[in-house]
């Protein structure tokens, strides 16, 4: 077979695949039916079966089992560790043995907290508390200090607000949260900004579907052409 | 004995594992540099459990992988409704697997052919339903929340992208859209974002003292 005909065959194979994945997908646009469902059932064993073998690839095959029989002694002795901790989360596969597999998962649980809270402090408290203030620093502004500091005071009166909504103390009712009355009317203003918030993202959401659409029916147009 | 009031030895010895390796982590986020200028223990300890973390995460996937294949054979052998379904599924996900075990240099084909026509395609799914959720929204919650969400999502729609005849709004395009969206939405963000944060924050306090133990420490 000719390389340029081979070539040409794979591309018609995968372009084939790839049109009728998206026009099974699509039709969910008529309702639910079985079409989409054989679609999203297949999707989810490929990525699966991706995952689990970028898994190996990236993570257990360099980091463990290469080193096992590669490193020096005293790295292959530190990777027992792990490796016995690996074994041990195997028993969370049957529900008699998944007691055995609490040391791991603790290890993985406080190992996570740490890394969530340095993360949750230099990544967001520090820089955007910093951000905040950066709001009102006038010598960045030029000529348009005054607006600099309008923009500066919405913004922090939209910060505390919106973050007054999150206020731990406030008490779990059927009818919702009950919070003290100037809480209240504080987090009300705040779910103000929250709802404009929310409805930009929305909208940049929408764009990006919208685009989305336009892509796939551009593609479906260009493969039929092409045949 | 009750066994409310002593914990069994593998609920301490998990509660312990938890706390001192989230507080040698921890610790390592602090204690960047030695005295000399070079990496400290701490950082050189964090850097060796995350490691270890990696690799866990990496047996948590194959777990994971497994017990979806367990459910879905369970369902195939016990002829449930929707097992035709579940034989697509693990075919799919063993032949993947075995591909890209034998063939991981070709794994962006598989990629490509079936993960971002299918991604794309729901993706494009998202415009339809996206409008009608806002359709539903303004008929069954009809309150000023969700007239300033919807109002500001069109706002938004009309100010960002030009309009046919019509080009970008004057005054809605270049002062009203930059206002809404980097003042009034950039401040409710920062605000989200900084609740979040304390939220993950006193989470992972909690867990750090022992308060919560979501690994089965009996609490």
């Amino acid at each position: 077979m000719p390389a340029v005909f081979s070539a040409n065959l794979v591309d018609l194979v995968t372009g084939g695949i790839s049109f009728l994945l998206t026009l099974m997908v699509l039709s969910y646009l008529i309702g639910d039916n079985p079409v989409f469902r054989i679609a999203i059932y297949i999707f989810i064993g490929v990525s699966a079966g991706y995952v689990a073998a970028v898994a190996w690839h990236q993570v257990l095959y360099p980091r463990l089992i290469l080193p096992l029989f590669s490193a020096s002694r005293g790295e292959r002795l530190l990777l027992i560790i792990p490796l016995v901790l690996g074994l041990l989360l195997l028993f969370k596969l049957s529900s008699r043995t998944a007691s055995l597999g609490s040391l791991p998962m603790a290890f993985l649980v406080g190992v996570g907290a740490a890394v969530a809270i340095g993360g949750a402090v230099m990544g967001t408290l520090l820089p955007q508390t910093q951000a905040s203030m950066n709001a009102f620093n006038l010598s960045t502004a030029g000529q348009y200090q005054l607006e600099h500091l309008g923009e500066g005071i919405v913004m922090l009166i939209g910060t505390v607000t919106a973050l007054a909504y999150f206020h731990f103390g406030a008490k779990a009712t059927a009818s919702g949260p009950r919070r003290g009355k100037l809480v209240g009317i504080i987090s009300w203003v705040g779910q103000i900004f929250i709802a404009i918030t929310f409805g930009v993202l929305f909208a940049g959401v929408f764009m990006a579907a919208l685009t989305a659409l336009i892509e796939r029916l551009n593609f479906i147009i260009t493969f039929l052409s092409s045949l | 004995m009750n066994p409310r009031r002593f914990p069994s030895l593998n609920a301490v010895i998990s509660t312990a594992i938890a706390i001192a390796s989230g507080l040698i982590v921890l610790a390592g986020y602090f204690f960047v540099q030695a005295a000399n200028g070079q990496a400290s223990l701490w950082t050189d300890l964090r850097l060796t459990l995350l490691d270890w973390a990696i690799i866990l995460a990496g047996f948590a996937i194959f777990i994971g992988v497994f017990n979806l294949l367990q459910v879905h054979f369970k369902k195939i052998q016990n002829k449930q409704k929707g097992s035709f379904y579940s034989l697509l599924l693990i075919l799919s996900l063993l032949v993947t697997f075995v591909f890209g075990l034998v063939r991981p240099a070709q794994m962006g084909f598989v990629f490509t052919t079936v993960q971002l026509p299918v991604e794309a395609s729901l993706m494009a799914i998202l415009a339809v339903t996206l409008t009608y959720a806002s359709i539903r929204l303004l008929r069954r919650r009809l309150n000023l929340l969700s007239v300033i969400f919807l109002v500001t999502a069109v706002l938004m729609l009309f100010a960002t992208a030009p309009l046919p005849f019509l080009g970008l709004i004057p005054g809605l395009s270049d002062v009203l859209r930059p206002f809404i969206a980097q003042v009034m939405a950039a401040a409710g963000a920062r605000g989200i974002l900084l609740g979040v944060a304390l939220g993950t924050l006193t989470t992972g306090i909690r867990i750090l003292f022992g308060a919560d133990r979501p690994y089965g420490g009996n609490k």
